[in-house]
């Protein structure tokens, strides 16, 4: 009996240890993957990056009307101008990004020399840093209009986020990031997922609640409710706020890291931004 | 006699009501008397400097300490004091939340 019972342990030990192993990257990505297809059936993968216009139709009537004028235009136009205008150096984007302005896919990305996710509109201030100009606000105005015209330029590029192995402290980044988006936190005690994992498609108030996967893809985006267009990482505020949780500042670790691991969830989505939402 | 028995419970009345104007006045005092109320404020800033030190701080919090020193400036000690508190006891659940959050994993439902 004592020996059956040790083989008995011997064999399910590892069977064990196995469920509750973490999860890695990919694990995680094909979990939610998986979710989101059975979830909303008739939406092919690309078509979340349409946010709840790939599950909503009677939204999307109105948000493809919108995208016959996009709102966004005028701050895609005022970045090209930025893109060509020199620095007071005489220097300019141009010698920041060496592949152009459609480059927004290799965004985010693990930067193994800083030790830390780097992003889009982080870079973009390193670089007038490094040309002596000031750097521009990370949520709202100017950014927006560099962030429009380089996106609108990589639109058609697949999401490739990477996290290398040989640096664990990007795993630990994405870990970080993954932490952040489903953990509950502030007065109403909803995580990120609550809301767009758990109940994407239910109604909060008036408004369809989007799904997770594709959110990254669109920004930044010209929200209606904002009247301009804004950075992801505002939006990330954004949120925190409406769950009465005090906000993380923009491009801070918390929120690169949380964009780090949300991007990820997107990789193979085509960037479609800008984008405009309700 | 019904003209008596009015004017006697005017009278009362009258006479009843600066005490009672007088006790709400103690009332404010004995729930805002300063070093009570300084006490709760630090004690509320305290433990929202903890929570925000986890990354657990909720929305409100510095609003409820402002308008708790707003309200105590202006003698309106109770509402002050009520104010304080609701400050330390969501500062102090931020906290509790994030300790209770530091070990998530993918929700069942993505299982």
């Amino acid at each position: 009996m004592k020996r059956l019972f040790t083989a008995a342990v011997v064999i399910a030990l590892p069977l064990v240890m196995a469920g509750s192993a973490v999860a890695s990257p990919a694990d995680d990505s094909s979990a939610i993957r998986s979710y989101f297809s059975k979830k909303f059936p008739a939406v092919e993968l690309n078509e979340f990056g349409n946010g709840v216009y790939a599950i909503d139709k009677v939204s999307r009537e109105s948000w493809e009307a919108i995208e016959e004028f996009p709102p966004y235009e005028t701050f895609v136009d005022a970045g090209e101008e930025m893109w060509n205008t020199a620095f007071a150096n005489g220097k300019g984007y141009k010698d920041c990004f060496a592949d152009g302005p459609g480059v927004a896919h290799k965004y985010p990305h693990w930067d193994k020399e800083k030790g830390m996710v780097m992003t889009l509109p982080l870079a973009i201030n390193n670089c007038r840093k490094a040309n002596g100009e000031k750097p521009l606000k990370y949520a709202k105005g100017s950014i927006n209009d560099i962030l429009s015209y380089m996106t609108y330029n990589s639109r058609g590029h697949k999401t490739n986020v990477v996290i290398p192995s040989d640096d664990p402290r990007a795993m630990a980044a994405y870990e970080e990031g993954k932490q952040f988006y489903f953990a509950r936190r502030g007065q109403l005690n909803f995580s990120c997922a609550s809301c767009h994992m758990q109940n994407s498609g239910n109604y909060i108030r008036s408004d369809i609640l989007s799904p997770a996967l594709g959110h990254t893809t669109g920004f930044p985006v010209y929200r209606s409710k904002w009247g301009t267009v804004g950075t992801l990482h505002r939006r990330f505020k954004g949120c925190n706020k409406q769950v009465r949780a005090k906000p993380f500042k923009p491009q801070g670790q918390e929120y690169r890291n949380l964009e780090y691991f949300l991007t990820y969830m997107s990789n193979g989505l085509e960037l479609n931004g800008p984008s405009a939402r309700k | 006699m019904k003209a008596k028995l009015i004017s006697t419970l005017f009278a009362g009345l009258l006479l009843v009501t600066p005490f009672v104007a007088v006790n709400a006045g103690d009332d404010d005092k004995h729930h805002g008397d300063d070093g009570a109320l300084k006490k709760a404020v630090a004690e509320a800033t305290a433990a929202k400097k903890k929570a925000a030190s986890v990354g657990g701080e909720w929305r409100d919090i510095g609003k409820f300490l402002k308008k708790a020193k707003k309200a105590a400036k202006k003698g309106k000690m109770k509402k002050a004091m009520k104010l304080a508190k609701k400050a330390k006891w969501q500062a102090e659940a931020g906290y509790k939340q994030v300790m209770a959050q530091k070990t998530v994993e993918l929700p069942s439902y993505l299982k």
